[in-house]
């Protein structure tokens, strides 16, 4: 690709979205939904942990009783972990390590994603069927041309295919719901794509938070929930394009 | 392949940038050790103000907010127009967070630990997996391009930072 860009690619937790979003009555028996920047996630009966360099698995069948299962060595600078179904994205400042996790206890790293023009300093993703959507930071003393949401093929997980790259200010984290996309930017603010068309995102809002800049979201069923720098935002979604201010908890 | 790796270090060193010398006093953060006790100061507290938001999470009628290495903010969201913090536990050097069937896992130092939050007004501390997270020393603030007082391996691990005035914010990232 033209740009010099890196790819950070990781999927939302899905499962649990959705599951909330399915279940007016949440089931005791669930998980919650993290943000695109986690460093924990459980899927199904198995908590996943990455520190700097390990991908660990621990089984919690018996969620009072976490069983540690294995770590296995992943590589530098590792930052955030998302399920996509029976895969774990794991992404670090320089690639994406794709691991399959058919058998949950022992995942098996399938490949990684990698820019061929380098570039360091990214951040988290959020994918989903048959995209992945990542948002590339080129702020800060580590260089760069520019910032942008990148956005992936991954039908084939193993290698991505860039597909578009829409400029942003300098993005951190993201999360979508049904085919509206929300993208936290430290200058255009919470930033609304429509992505009825998966690979080219159409922009439809954008907000700003007085004296905050949004770091993450997730969207759980009509709520927005916004970790900005003073605190959680929290906004009606009911309106998908068009998120309505509730309250700032600070 | 020694040469990739050689590349890679390189660039990954190149990021925590050195300032030629200690400047003027200006605002950045400042490194706090790990002291004797601190693990030990684990439970719920007071709802309390937030000073270094981190990551998010959701469960149920629960939103959960990471104050940075020292613990979470449990939020009620029963009536989302309305949410309101109703405690605080603490957990020193918490980053993390993750629930599945009324528990709650973290990161405290370099353990796991498990709350059963079944009764989320008290949060009952279930299970530890000592040294689950050798890794845990944090070597850079939390926040993005920040000048920051380089850390001291001697004074122990870092388990949070400060944003104060320093006279020898020597570092950046």
């Amino acid at each position: 690709m033209k740009q010099q860009i890196i790819v950070l690619i990781a999927a939302i937790i899905l499962f649990g979205c959705e599951k909330a979003a399915e279940n007016a009555s949440f089931s005791a028996g669930g998980n919650g939904t993290g943000g695109s920047m986690a460093r924990f996630t459980i899927v199904g009966n198995h908590l996943y942990t990455v520190d700097k360099s390990n991908l660990k698995v621990f089984e919690i069948s018996d969620p009072a009783q976490p069983v540690f299962k294995r770590s296995v060595p992943v590589g530098f600078e590792i930052e955030t972990i998302f399920p996509f179904k029976d895969k774990l994205f794991i992404g670090s400042t320089s690639v994406v390590h794709i691991f399959s996790i058919a058998d949950p206890a022992n995942p098996q790293k399938q490949g990684e994603a990698i820019s061929p023009e380098f570039m360091r300093r990214c951040d988290p993703v959020v994918a989903k069927d048959t995209v992945a959507y990542a948002t590339l930071r080129t702020t800060g003393p580590c260089g760069g041309t520019r910032s942008v949401l990148a956005v992936y093929d991954v039908r084939n997980v193993q290698q991505p295919v860039h597909r578009n790259a829409i400029t942003l200010g300098a993005p951190y984290g993201l999360g979508y719901t049904g085919n509206t996309l929300y993208v936290c930017d430290q200058l255009q603010g919470l930033v609304v794509y429509d992505i009825t068309q998966a690979y080219a995102p159409v922009q439809v809002n954008s907000l700003l938070l007085t004296g905050n800049d949004f770091i993450d979201v997730i969207p759980f069923n009509n709520l927005l929930v916004a970790w900005v720098s003073k605190g959680m935002a929290l906004y009606n979604i009911t309106d998908k394009a068009n998120p309505a201010f509730l309250t700032l908890i600070d | 392949m020694r040469y990739v790796l050689l590349l890679l270090l390189s660039g990954l060193a190149a990021c925590v940038q050195p300032r030629n010398e200690a400047g003027p006093s200006m605002m950045g953060y400042a490194p706090v050790y790990l002291t004797g006790q601190t693990s030990n100061n684990i439970g719920m507290s007071a709802a309390r103000a937030t000073k270094y938001p981190g990551k998010i999470y959701a469960y149920q009628q629960w939103l959960f907010q990471v104050e940075q290495y020292r613990g979470i903010h449990i939020i009620d969201n029963s009536n989302p127009q309305q949410a309101h913090k109703m405690g605080f536990l603490e957990i020193p050097s918490c980053t993390e967070i993750a629930i599945k069937a009324n528990h709650l896992y973290t990161n405290n130092l370099d353990d796991l630990v498990v709350f059963d939050i079944s009764n989320i007004g008290a949060p009952q501390l279930v299970k530890r997996l000592d040294g689950a997270f050798p890794q845990f020393s944090q070597e850079y603030p939390p926040v993005p391009s920040a000048y920051f007082e380089c850390p001291d391996p001697s004074k122990g691990l870092v388990i949070a930072w400060e944003e104060k005035l320093l006279d020898n914010a020597k570092c950046r990232r």
